[in-house]
């Protein structure tokens, strides 16, 4: 009898674990779902939709730099995906990407590092990152795996924000591309789906001197234009990093490519408040949520901004 | 009959084990501290330049030790409150501005400007931190936000 109860607990507990596995992001699944419908109504009409989501935009704004009907996964491309002007010296600049030599330098530093090699030996991965580690309990963003491997194989450290973090970063995203993989972010747990819960309100609470969160620019403010600039949109924004800037590049070229962390961080400062560490719990669970947000989108980097 | 009672009991166990019917997620607590006046803690006129530095310094430890620190074009709220206590110590009359590289800019605000800004900011970053536990929901699109 005993024994008995103790093979069925286990076999329920099993099948328990594996029906929940496919239920702890159903919280993350409604809010992403509920961003698409948003972003794409937005989208759909603005001149029409004015009122409602433009109320501080001029009709030729309108009518001259939004597009219309723009589908979901068009939004990969992040502001680009709507923005017509901005669209045009974008594709002027993809005539001659600045970081194509950067991509092949990401390629050469792969190939000559046998650590690397060995802890990443599928290159197209940059769609699965960030994810949950069950056993550290804690978000796994590609930077904080690179720089564990790297320590792991005796090396330094590499600087989480530009040089050969992104470069290597940029090859991966480009094979990810090239092998048309999607944004693929899993929450496998009850612990995943509070680290979730917790880069969620991260990105939707206000903070510093300017009161502004980073849903203000870009959920809300999503397609409205602060200076000469369409701000870009939530959803799809993590799809094309690392991204070329062409301000951190002006300088140097090696210097244009960043990490998400890098961006997020200068977002941050933006708003008026001291960045978390690019390597801290906060960092790394505002990143998964943001990931999250692309689920399903189409890896679209390395990309240029300006 | 034994057979449906150990399913039954593997079940119930079972169930416990996993943590099923409990919600996985848990929501944010509303915090019921007492809400800071910045009006009257940060007034130089009526409670004296030290006294409201050191309300500054007080509160911004709370706001840097939660993460939540203002910065304003390159300064810390840390730094506003040190480069004003070296311009009372040295009997200074302007509060020089850094640059984000911490380097002096050709910018200065008088003394007392300093004082209430570095107090504003460490408490207000407390106060909006406060707020925004039960105001962030209102912004997310599927739940408070709606268009």
């Amino acid at each position: 009898m005993l024994l008995n109860i103790i093979k069925s607990t286990t076999l329920v507990a099993l099948a328990s674990c594996m029906l929940n596995a496919g239920e702890f992001n159903v919280q993350a699944e409604k809010d992403r779902k509920a961003l698409e419908d948003y972003t794409v109504a937005k989208f759909q009409d603005a001149e029409k939709n004015r009122d409602k989501f433009f109320p501080y935009s001029t009709d030729t704004e309108l009518k001259n730099n939004i597009k219309k009907d723009i589908k979901a996964e068009e939004f990969a491309m992040g502001n680009y995906a709507f923005s017509i002007q901005g669209q045009f010296s974008y594709n002027e600049i993809k005539e001659m990407p600045p970081y194509e030599e950067l991509i092949e330098l990401g390629e050469e530093m792969y190939n000559s590092n046998k650590a690397i090699q060995s802890c990443f030996p599928k290159t197209d991965i940059a769609g699965d990152y960030p994810f949950f580690s069950q056993s550290k309990n804690e978000v796994v963003t590609l930077t904080s795996a690179i720089n564990d491997c790297l320590v792991k194989a005796g090396q330094k450290k590499w600087n989480e924000k530009k040089g050969k973090m992104p470069i290597l970063q940029a090859y991966f995203s480009f094979q990810s591309m090239e092998s048309e993989k999607k944004v693929d972010i899993k929450i496998p747990s009850a612990q995943a789906a509070a680290a979730y819960e917790r880069g969620k309100e991260y990105y939707y609470t206000q903070r510093g001197y300017l009161k502004l969160s980073c849903a203000t620019c870009h959920v809300q403010g999503a397609g409205k234009r602060v200076r000469n600039e369409s701000l870009s949109q939530l959803f799809g924004q993590t799809t094309h990093f690392p991204v070329y800037r062409l301000k951190w590049g002006k300088d140097k070229v090696a210097n244009g490519l960043g990490t998400l962390e890098r961006r997020m961080a200068g977002c941050i400062k933006d708003q008026g408040q001291v960045p978390p560490k690019t390597n801290s719990e906060q960092m790394k669970e505002l990143l998964y949520f943001m990931a999250y947000m692309s689920n399903g989108m189409n890896v679209d980097g390395p990309d240029v901004r300006k | 009959m034994k057979k449906l009672y150990s399913v039954l009991a593997a079940t119930g166990l079972a169930l416990v084990m996993s943590g099923c019917g409990s919600n996985p997620v848990p929501t944010p607590s509303s915090d019921k501290s007492e809400i800071l006046n910045e009006k009257t803690l940060c007034d130089v006129n009526a409670n004296g330049i030290e006294n409201v530095l050191a309300t500054a310094a007080k509160y911004n430890k709370i706001a840097k030790a939660n993460g939540v620190e203002f910065k304003r074009l390159g300064m810390t709220n840390t730094q506003y409150i040190d480069e004003t206590n070296k311009a009372l110590k040295s009997g200074a009359k302007k509060v020089v501005l850094l640059n984000k590289k911490g380097k002096a800019t050709k910018n200065s605000v008088s003394v007392e400007y300093a004082t209430q800004r570095a107090c504003k900011f460490a408490v207000s970053a407390l106060t909006q931190a406060q707020d925004g536990k039960n105001t962030w929901k209102a912004a997310v699109p599927g739940d408070g936000f709606k268009y």
